[in-house]
């Protein structure tokens, strides 16, 4: 299936404030120095709909690349929704070589091609840099006997199928296997956990607020209004350390429970990029991630600094895709 | 509007063959193993398929006539009138309009058959769809609008091909410019 | 009192010049926006976010609160004139409102869903004002066995909507919940009737089905109607008489309760409630019989509904901070960006938002009315356009309100195959209303039904052992079984009477009207027309 190249015109705010940066141009030239650079506008794919994390996570970083001169071509934020991601992946596939088509991507690129509904997988692309993550936390109405992760892995043992837990996305997706991977290491059979799955966190929150399920997972963020107020507690989150939006949360690994999972948030690129047309942008990130104005938005989304270059990025992807393969496993949900 | 409108037990039958097909694609779905679930997911779509399947039969045996089950001679005024045409919500009978009393209106098309009339307008559709994202927004959408209004037989051909040209400029500068919706460009350069 | 204390407060916010030049931006750049194809208040919302990034934070919302409901409002505009539903809340509003537009009533039709979308906003802030911390128990009380009662409330509907012939209306609705079931299961992953087609995975989009069999088909009848005479060009005045408001005064009223206490729901809100209304103020009035022939109450209630439903969503948004619907997801995400977080603690923390809000709504609400009253005419100018440009326009504002949506081609194909569907439904005498209702509140009601079963481990008797379910599903059978005992009352003293005296039957003035219209006895040429089937 061949797709004519789409182009988009600029974001107008974008360009306005583009405008306005040259006024006051030489702040931060091109991270790369001799090597390639972009010669045209770069397609900045979210392959998911307006609104979205990826949405996003796509127009912020474009936002912020531009309005500071990290990189001399403009973003055009290109939406391609379908298929949980599949849509767009195949989009930027077909379209081997070309170093001026990227995509922000984050764990359903493992987990869509895991359960069997993409032909692509991470394999076929470049990495590029992962930028930020944040932990899934773990949730309990105030009034909930459960006080910590292990109580509920202990709840699952004793009475399989008796604990009712909400998630804001499908079976399989990030919300079960974060928690199913947690479960497991706490000791228990993760196929014993009742997952009932909602449509977005919000939901899984409301319904775990009303008492109809006995506990919830959600994103970090996400969860710090209602945590703050009283109404719901965390029983841990998964991230390897504490997070600023749930400062007083311990981590699972704080609960002996040898067990992480990020929503890592990335960048990847057409598959066959040059290692030039690689360093550039691996660069243009990095420069990009240590940006007040990127740190500022970013503490607002709930997102915590995680950068790895390409190569890390790649090693980390293959480690995860076998990890989360033996969750689903276990679950029985890999295709 | 008679030459779509197909005889009771004909569309009965058109419905069955879609609600068998249906129920079979359903019983192909798999069952759910992994772990319990009380309800698979092709339990409902089996449910709708066999259902529809009843539906079918019923329609098939009643009376033709598109009133409703009920036996009365006169029934139009039974539960609820029809209504007017245009409404897309309940014609169950769609009349030809009236002829109104301020003249007649020149027919749109330019073929006797109204069949022919309907195959030219979907395939006006079809070509404008396909040549959607080859030619881009713009051409494909001011060469359709212009087309279809001298198809039509708009009075002043200049006028549609300025309405086009217009209508396609605005929409395409508002979503694109204004709204940063991407719309396919074609050859244009944007 | 303290109330009153806060509301002025709210107005001291709102009131700045600054501010009110923002709600005004607001609605006028959300009912344009509104307007265009495909696009509503969801998108409208998404579109202006990076406009509303560089104004501070009450600023901002109050601005993109403007956009919501005048995008809501511009959506309904499309609905009446175009009998282009861009978005599910404003479906309803076309059974009638697109009638009147034919008849050349289209500056009533749009004064009349304005006036009802100003009371039922307002009668919505009035409700957030006073009740919202209280209404918060009501939105989680509502688990997965409740939202399946509802929505098997909402189906009900369906009966009110078939017309004359329940058996069409009841294939259109099956139909149309088999559609809703296309792409992932959401509850197990698994792929259903997607035939190995990746754009088929998150399902068939509403917009696309609700343009192909309103909008699409409606064209593919135009040419048809070869010879007709034009739809009624001439716009009447807008204005409504004393009588007319008297007459649109109860269905506005119950729709603006009605929507604000379902729009506090997370989920299908505004939606489920402009149907609701629409079905029962069918049901209630006393002609209800032209309803979906172009009745002002056919577009009153469903109008004040949806925005009655529009402010109610703030309920949960602003005391829970959890998003009820896709709009107030994506407020949600801007309000973060804003460095505000919504939630219980908001009312103390940033109380110049909660109350600078409420106050705007008021503003806005009566800004929407004034702007939009003397544009009326403007808008309904659009129908004076001559057929021959009208249809291809139509078919174009179909195309690019779906590319715009999905950026694909396949599902322009899908839009074609949904504009021949709606005809050939038309033709042969399928309502298209009960399809987009089964879309709508199918795959919901799917959904509740199994999580709830997943909860209950398959216990059937929790629909009828929680207070709500079960009293939610007591009106269900109760809507359901009412109509048919009138109807089977009606039928039986029809009998009695034809058979005493068949010829006083034709005389009794309100069926005549009616049946006249039904093309049974005044048209010549309409005797043969329904009765051709039996030709072939």
């Amino acid at each position: 299936m061949t797709r004519p190249r789409i182009r988009v015109a600029a974001l107008a705010v974008a360009s306005a404030s583009a405008l306005l940066l040259t006024a006051c141009a030489g702040t931060g030239e091109a991270a790369a120095g001799d090597g390639w650079q972009p010669d045209k506008p770069i397609e900045y794919i979210a392959p998911a709909n307006t609104g979205g994390g990826w949405d996003t996570l796509a127009r912020t970083s474009a936002r912020v690349l531009e309005e500071n001169d990290v990189i001399n071509r403009p973003m055009r934020v290109v939406n391609k929704p379908g298929g949980g991601g599949a849509i767009g992946w195949a989009h930027v596939a077909g379209k081997e070589g070309d170093p001026h088509t990227l995509f922000v991507t984050s764990p359903p690129i493992l987990l869509v091609p895991l359960a069997g509904e993409s032909d692509f997988d991470h394999t076929d692309f470049t990495p590029i840099a992962r930028l930020a993550g944040e932990p899934l936390a773990y949730l309990v109405r105030a009034d909930s006997p459960l006080t910590t992760f292990a109580d509920l892995v202990e709840e699952v043992r004793d009475d399989p199928g008796s604990l009712s837990v909400a998630g804001g996305s499908g079976p399989g997706s990030m919300d079960h296997v974060g928690l199913a991977g947690a479960v497991q290491a706490g000791g228990a059979d993760p196929s014993t956990v009742r997952y009932v799955p909602f449509d977005g966190g919000g939901e899984a929150m409301t319904a775990l607020l009303g008492g109809h399920v006995q506990a919830a997972v959600s994103g970090a963020s996400e969860a710090r209004a209602l945590v703050a107020s009283g109404d719901l507690r965390v029983l841990a989150i998964s991230g390897d350390e504490r997070v600023g939006t749930l400062p007083d949360t311990e981590t699972l690994g704080e609960q002996g429970i040898d067990y992480v999972f990020e929503i890592w948030r990335g960048v990847m690129g057409a598959p066959g990029m040059t290692e030039e047309q690689v360093a550039y942008y691996e660069d243009a990130f990095a420069e990009m991630t240590e940006l007040d104005a990127w740190k500022q938005e970013t503490e607002k989304l709930g997102w915590v600094h995680d950068f790895a270059g390409s190569a890390e990025f790649g090693e980390f992807l293959d480690g995860q895709y076998e990890e989360l393969s033996g969750i689903l496993t276990d679950i029985g949900l890999k295709k | 509007m008679g030459s779509f409108r197909f005889s009771q037990r004909t569309v009965a039958v058109a419905v069955g063959v879609l609600a068998i097909a249906y129920t079979v694609e359903a019983f192909r779905i798999p069952e759910f193993t992994a772990v319990q679930v009380p309800v698979q997911s092709g339990t409902l779509p089996r449910g709708l398929g066999l259902m529809l399947l009843g539906l079918a039969v019923v329609l098939f045996f009643r009376r033709d006539g598109g009133a409703g089950p009920s036996p009365s001679p006169a029934p139009a005024s039974v539960t609820a009138s029809a209504p007017g045409e245009g409404d897309g919500s309940g014609a169950a009978t769609t009349p030809e309009a009236p002829p109104a009393p301020g003249g007649r209106v020149p027919a749109p098309g330019r073929f006797r058959d109204v069949r022919l009339e309907v195959a030219a307008l979907l395939g006006s559709i079809c070509l404008y769809v396909a040549l959607f994202e080859p030619l881009g927004f713009l051409l494909s959408t001011a060469l359709y609008i212009a087309g279809m209004a001298w198809y039509l037989g708009l009075g002043r051909p200049w006028a549609g091909a300025l309405t086009g040209a217009g209508v396609s400029l605005a929409l395409h500068l508002g979503m694109s410019r204004g709204l940063d919706i991407a719309l396919p460009t074609g050859p244009l350069p944007f | 009192m303290e109330t009153l204390h806060h509301i002025v407060y709210g107005f001291g916010v709102a009131l700045t010049p600054q501010n009110l030049a923002f709600v005004f931006l607001g609605v006028l750049i959300g009912t344009v926006i509104g307007m265009l194809p495909g696009l509503g208040p969801m998108s409208a919302i998404a579109l202006m976010i990076p406009i509303a990034f560089t104004l501070d934070p009450a600023s901002a919302i109050i601005m993109l609160a403007g956009v919501y409901y005048g995008a809501i409002f511009g959506g309904s505009t499309s609905s009446i004139l175009l009998n282009a539903p861009g978005v599910a809340g404003t479906v309803a509003t076309s059974f009638d409102g697109y009638p009147l537009a034919r008849r050349g009533q289209a500056g009533k039709a749009l004064s009349v869903a304005a006036v009802a979308s100003f009371a039922g906003g307002t009668v919505g802030v009035i409700g957030l004002m006073l009740v919202a911390p209280t209404l918060s128990a009501l939105t989680v009380s509502f688990g997965p066995a409740e939202y399946f009662a509802l929505m098997v409330l909402g189906l009900t509907a369906v009966v009110s909507l078939s017309g004359v012939d329940l058996t069409k209306g009841l294939i259109s609705a099956t139909v149309g919940v088999m559609i809703a079931l296309v792409g992932i299961d959401s509850q197990t992953a698994t792929l259903r009737f997607t035939f190995g087609s990746s754009e088929l995975y998150e399902g068939v989009e509403f917009l696309i089905v609700a343009l192909g069999v309103f909008a699409l088909a409606e064209v593919f009848v135009m040419v048809t109607r070869r010879g007709a005479p034009a739809p009624d060009a001439t716009v009447t005045s807008l204005r409504l008489s004393r009588r007319e408001l008297r007459t649109i005064g109860g269905p506005t009223a119950r729709g603006s309760v009605l929507g604000f206490f379902t729009g506090v729901l997370p989920g299908a809100g505004a939606t489920v409630a402009s149907f609701l209304s629409y079905a029962m103020e069918k049901r209630v009035a006393r002609d209800g019989k032209t309803f979906g022939e172009g009745n002002i109450k056919g577009v009153a209630a469903p109008e004040s509904a949806n925005n009655g439903a529009a402010v109610g969503s703030f309920v949960p948004l602003m005391t829970l901070g959890v998003p009820g619907s896709g709009t107030t997801a994506i407020l949600l995400g801007a309000l973060l960006v804003l460095g505000v977080q919504p939630g219980p603690l908001m009312l103390d923390e940033r109380p110049e938002i909660f109350w600078g809000l409420i106050a705007s709504m008021y503003i806005g609400n009566l800004v929407l009315l004034i702007l939009n009253l003397p544009l009326i005419p403007l808008f309904a100018r659009v129908l004076r356009t001559p057929q021959a440009l009208l249809l291809p326009l139509i078919v174009v504002f179909c195309v690019v309100g779906v590319y715009g949506q999905s950026f694909g081609v396949f599902d322009l194909w899908l839009l074609v195959g949904f504009g021949l569907l709606g005809f050939l439904m038309r033709t042969n005498g399928f309502p298209a209303a009960p399809l987009i209702l089964g879309l709508i509140l199918g795959g919901l009601m799917e959904r509740s039904m199994r999580q709830a079963l997943l909860i209950s481990s398959g216990d059937f008797t929790v629909f009828v052992t929680k207070p709500i379910s079960a009293t939610l599903l007591a009106l269900a059978a109760l809507s359901l079984l009412a109509p048919l005992v009138g109807v089977w009352r009606r039928r039986r003293a029809r009998a009695l009477r034809g058979a005493a005296e068949r010829a006083h039957d034709g005389a009794r003035p309100g069926d005549a009207r009616t049946g006249g219209t039904a093309g049974t006895t005044e048209e010549p040429g309409a005797g043969r027309e329904p009765r051709e089937g039996g030709n072939g």
